[in-house]
């Protein structure tokens, strides 16, 4: 079984989604179909990038060290919530979920 | 509604900062001045209030072309750099908008050490869940 599919026993997680350093999705599971997991493996890619640049310029415009290279993103809507960590990405659902444990888990798995 | 001071509160807060829309900073508690100053703040501001609007570009954009709903509005923006994590919140403007008001509180955000940042507080404390003691 692949280790990324135990992310999904946190509670909140509903579609764990792994991909290649160019957006390719390699794996991906939980409550989402095959197209969907490919555009959001796509879209966490991009994102990933785009934070690079700006904690890079940050760093660069400021002085400040300590910011880059990012470790990860979230962005919370009204009810989910999309996380990305290295080249994985996840979507969690409610307010309530343990987004500590779950910035944690990703950032191990994201090691491996 | 949070407040500086609170959001001061959280475990490992390095600053507080209030902003517009538009990014401009307007107000700022700063708990460490030998390592983050009001210049890195306002750019940090303004980065913030860029990922706000394309974060809720994107979260209209994938609840058109998926028919998920649940993102939109956007309420909170993190991003979690090498030591320093940055978590910023429109909530109580979003929550104004459905009001109708059109006069909007500031954005407001922290800035947390990563080796003791709660990211959960710091949505609980931005969303005026509930007090730091």
């Amino acid at each position: 079984m692949s280790m990324i599919r135990r992310i999904l026993a946190l509670d909140g997680v509903n579609v764990i989604c792994h991909f290649r350093d160019d957006g390719y999705l390699l794996e991906g599971y939980g409550l989402m179909g095959r197209d969907d997991m490919v555009r959001l493996a796509q879209f966490a890619h991009d994102y990933r990038r785009m934070i690079q640049g700006n904690a890079d310029q940050l760093a660069m415009f400021t002085g400040m060290r300590g910011w880059t290279p990012p470790h990860g993103w979230v962005v919370r809507g009204a009810v989910q919530s999309v996380c990305g960590v290295g080249n994985l990405v996840c979507i969690v659902e409610g307010a309530d979920a343990p987004m500590n444990e779950i910035l944690l888990e990703l950032r191990e798995i994201s090691h491996w | 509604m949070a407040t500086l001071d609170e959001l001061m509160r959280l475990p490992a807060a390095m600053a507080a900062f209030e902003f517009r829309g538009s990014g401009e900073l307007l107000d700022q508690r700063i708990a460490y001045p030998e390592r983050i100053n009001e210049t890195t703040l306002d750019l940090l501001a303004h980065m913030c209030a860029a990922n706000m609007s394309i974060a809720t570009m994107q979260a209209r954009g994938w609840e058109k072309v998926t028919a998920m709903k649940g993102f939109y509005p956007i309420q909170e923006f993190t991003l979690v750099g090498f030591d320093w994590s940055v978590v910023v919140s429109g909530f109580r403007r979003e929550q104004l908008k459905n009001e109708d008001k059109t006069s909007l509180p500031p954005l407001m955000g922290v800035v947390l050490g990563n080796e003791k940042a709660d990211y959960e507080a710091a949505f609980a404390v931005l969303e005026g869940q509930e007090p730091i003691p």
